[in-house]
């Protein structure tokens, strides 16, 4: 019994992980229709930016706006200086392109900060909290990491539905000719889309790397992760990447924990989850509808 | 960048060289006095050696130092006269872990910079991927940097490839003759790399303590989430725990026991143990509750080479000075004195092959002088026309905070049912100037 809540409780905690950065790519989608490849090398820049500071003796937290400011401006100059030439252009130039920038960054944060293992602190504990006899697999910093989404993903959903600029960028997105028409300043909403997703894939690199080890390429595995949870919750979805990557990490934890050798069926089991949910949802669990393509 | 500037300047002198025969012209080893030009890879004042190691990437913390190592000894020695008058050309290169990436350096360090022999290559996976290669090439591939049984065990179908280190089997039959005596009553859990690391390892603990393992738990390399495995072990009522895992796993493992209040005594093999290594890993955590090297305090773990914490080992002293003389940024560390070790072997078969070698005749030395050379390692090789295996013995010992303590002194034993005995044989003693003086075994 203690092995199934440990199992649970690390699935979940995972699971969240995989929400956080699905969140990322929902919120790029949402306000630009691409899918980001760079998320994961953006996010691993920023954290490397957070690392620094907190090894040069700043606190968890000034490290945490830092790193969630630098995001923003990454994202802002990102879209302006390599994505804005090529945004004309067939939808999948720009993809490419996020592909190629995905290599870039991640080469310019290995001559920067070097390629070495680090590991990344926590603002709170790593140990699992006590109940009764046994300790179990929740952590102080799960509970963080947890709630830290949550919250992101409350005030996207709030700045989508009930704010006018959500609007504009969800119109900006949808259908730029009519949104310019209607007097939306397309250009800056693209701007911001960008600058914001890339905060909150800066908050989920963080959280990520909270407790674990850092080098330039951490986010691989988890980009994919990333993307297998934002497609089962239908790429347009804040809560549908929440549901996304907690069953996500549900499963592949109880496959890791009960299927013999599953450590090495972990990534097989990610893709037969994604093609059994496709093939009955295609458009995602939590798809809003299926006609809606401008 | 060192390693590709002198990768360049290294290509130019090869052309003048301009030995364009394979190997096994008769022309070695003549005691004219004169050095020849006698194979690829030779010149009258030279000898090029290649590597390849994980630079970057998952696996470069540490085992990127190895090389580093290797590279000062072979400064010294060129500093002191090299060997038989030619200066050892040691040029390595990055493979970042990864088998494609070591065929393509590989292939580089053997038909464009024509190396004489590869030396230390690093990694059961990625050497794999050009063990055919060398082996057809005919390129003498020496001291492989893994305890694969793969490299010595079946000299007939590599006759090129080399072991160095203890094979994982028989460091697995040590710990588990070891754990029979001495924990008697103890509930093994194994943590086992999920490919041949964590199987050889398997398959020789097994041999000893078949009927105490209550779990045998596998992860794959790059899925970083142990949480499920680490909890199987403690639900399996393990309260000892043996490691077959590279060291960013023990630093995971300990982290996730930690999250469990999970407290086994811990055995980790040689390759996972570095505390000096994970220590660094877990460094940064120190601002939260884990107060990193203490981690391992009282964990079990084999040696087959001397550390640096036994600062009055007159070996440990001997590389300290070629360090500090030859060596270039950063302390001594347990990876560094593995390279010097490794290439001291390496000084060994050269001498041993005479004075103007072939691939061939480097091969033969090995076989035939092999099993009776002492130095830094701490037990005899088991090299011979039937086994090209490494050392053949570890001892075990318990980290204390930064140090270790020997538990029990060198144990022998071999692949397959081999009995383990202990170890008789004196240290070496440390030769002049830390370079070793083998007489050639090639006529």
């Amino acid at each position: 019994m203690q092995y199934f809540v440990n199992v649970t409780l690390t699935g979940l905690t995972e699971g969240m992980v995989y929400s956080a950065f699905a969140l990322a790519l929902v919120l790029i989608w949402r306000s630009t229709r691409i899918v980001n490849f760079a998320q994961g090398s953006m996010a691993a820049a920023t954290t490397f930016i957070a690392l620094a500071l907190i090894q040069a003796g700043q606190s968890y937290w000034v490290a945490l706006v830092v790193a969630l400011l630098s995001g923003l401006v990454l994202g802002a100059i990102v879209e302006r200086v390599v994505i804005r030439p090529v945004e004309g252009g067939p939808e999948l130039n720009a993809v490419i392109v996020t592909l190629g920038l995905f290599v870039a960054i991640q080469a310019a944060i290995a001559i920067v900060f070097g390629s070495a293992f680090q590991s990344f602190p926590t603002p709170f504990g790593l140990e699992g909290f006590q109940v009764g006899d046994n300790r179990i697999a929740l952590t102080p910093n799960s509970v963080w990491v947890i709630a830290a989404v949550l919250v992101t993903m409350a005030l996207l959903v709030v700045l989508f539905r009930f704010t006018r600029i959500g609007l504009a960028m969800r119109a900006s997105a949808f259908g730029q000719e009519v949104a310019r028409l209607l007097g939306v300043r397309v250009g800056r909403m693209l701007t911001l889309g960008w600058a914001l997703a890339a905060v909150v894939g800066s908050l989920a690199g963080l959280l990520i790397a909270g407790g674990e080890f850092v080098y330039p390429a951490y986010m691989d595995s988890l980009i994919v992760f990333g993307f297998v949870a934002a497609v089962l919750g239908g790429l347009d979805s804040p809560i549908g990447a929440i549901v996304g990557g907690l069953i996500l990490g549900l499963a592949l934890s109880y496959v890791s924990g009960y299927v013999e050798r599953g450590s090495a069926l972990v990534n097989v089991a990610a893709l037969v989850i994604l093609m059994i949910v496709l093939l009955v949802r295609p458009g995602g669990l939590f798809a809003s509808s299926t006609a809606r393509r401008a | 960048m060192t390693a590709i500037a002198a990768a360049t300047a290294a290509s130019t002198l090869a052309a003048c060289g301009g030995s364009d025969d394979g190997g096994g012209d008769g022309g070695g080893g003549g005691d004219a006095g004169a050095n020849e030009a006698s194979d690829i890879g030779i010149t009258e004042d030279s000898i090029k050696l290649g590597a390849h190691f994980p630079l970057t990437g998952v696996a470069a913390p540490g085992y990127s130092e190895i090389p580093t190592g290797a590279d000062a000894y072979f400064d010294c020695l060129n500093e002191a006269g090299g060997v038989n008058g030619r200066t050892i050309d040691y040029i390595y290169r990055d493979d970042a872990y990864n088998p494609t990436t070591t065929s393509q350096v590989v292939n580089q360090l053997v038909l464009e910079d024509e190396v004489f022999a590869i030396v230390g290559g690093l990694g059961t996976p990625t050497h794999s991927a050009v063990l055919d290669f060398l082996n057809s090439e005919g390129v003498p591939d020496l001291f492989v940097s893994s305890g694969s049984l793969l490299w010595g065990a079946d000299p007939e179908t590599n006759p090129y490839t080399f072991g160095w280190q203890t094979d994982y089997e028989s460091e697995g039959k040590i710990i588990g003759e070891y754990i029979a005596e001495n924990f008697p009553d103890a509930k093994v859990g194994l943590f086992l790399q999920d490919d041949d690391f964590g199987e050889d390892g398997e398959a020789g603990i097994r041999q000893y303590i078949d009927d105490q393992i209550v779990a045998a738990e596998r992860y794959t390399p790059g899925n970083t989430n142990v949480g499920p495995q680490i909890a199987a072990l403690q639900a399996a009522g393990a309260d000892f725990v043996v490691g077959f895992n590279v060291p960013s796993y023990t630093a995971l493992s300990q982290l996730t026991a930690l999250q469990l209040g999970y407290d086994p005594q811990w055995f980790y093999s040689n390759v996972g143990s570095d505390p000096t290594l994970v220590g660094n890993l877990l460094n940064n955590f120190s601002q939260g509750q884990v107060s990193d090297a203490s981690l391992l305090d009282g964990a079990l773990t084999t040696d087959y080479l001397p550390t640096v914490d036994e600062p009055d080992n007159p070996w440990v002293q001997e590389f300290q000075r070629i360090w500090d003389e030859c060596g270039g940024e950063g302390e001594l560390t347990n990876y560094r004195i593995y390279g010097m070790a490794q290439a001291y072997t390496t000084v060994q078969a050269l001498q041993a092959a005479g004075q103007n070698p072939t691939r061939d005749d480097l091969v033969e030395a090995i076989e035939i002088a092999g099993g009776d050379w002492e130095g830094p390692v701490l037990a005899p090789f088991r090299y011979s026309e039937e086994s090209h295996m490494g050392t053949a013995g570890m001892s075990i010992s318990r980290i204390t905070g930064d140090t270790t303590e020997q538990v029990e002194p060198v144990q022998l034993t071999d692949i397959g049912d081999a009995p383990i005995e202990p170890y008789d044989g004196e240290p070496a003693e440390v030769p002049e100037n830390g370079i070793p003086n083998e007489e050639s075994v090639i006529d």
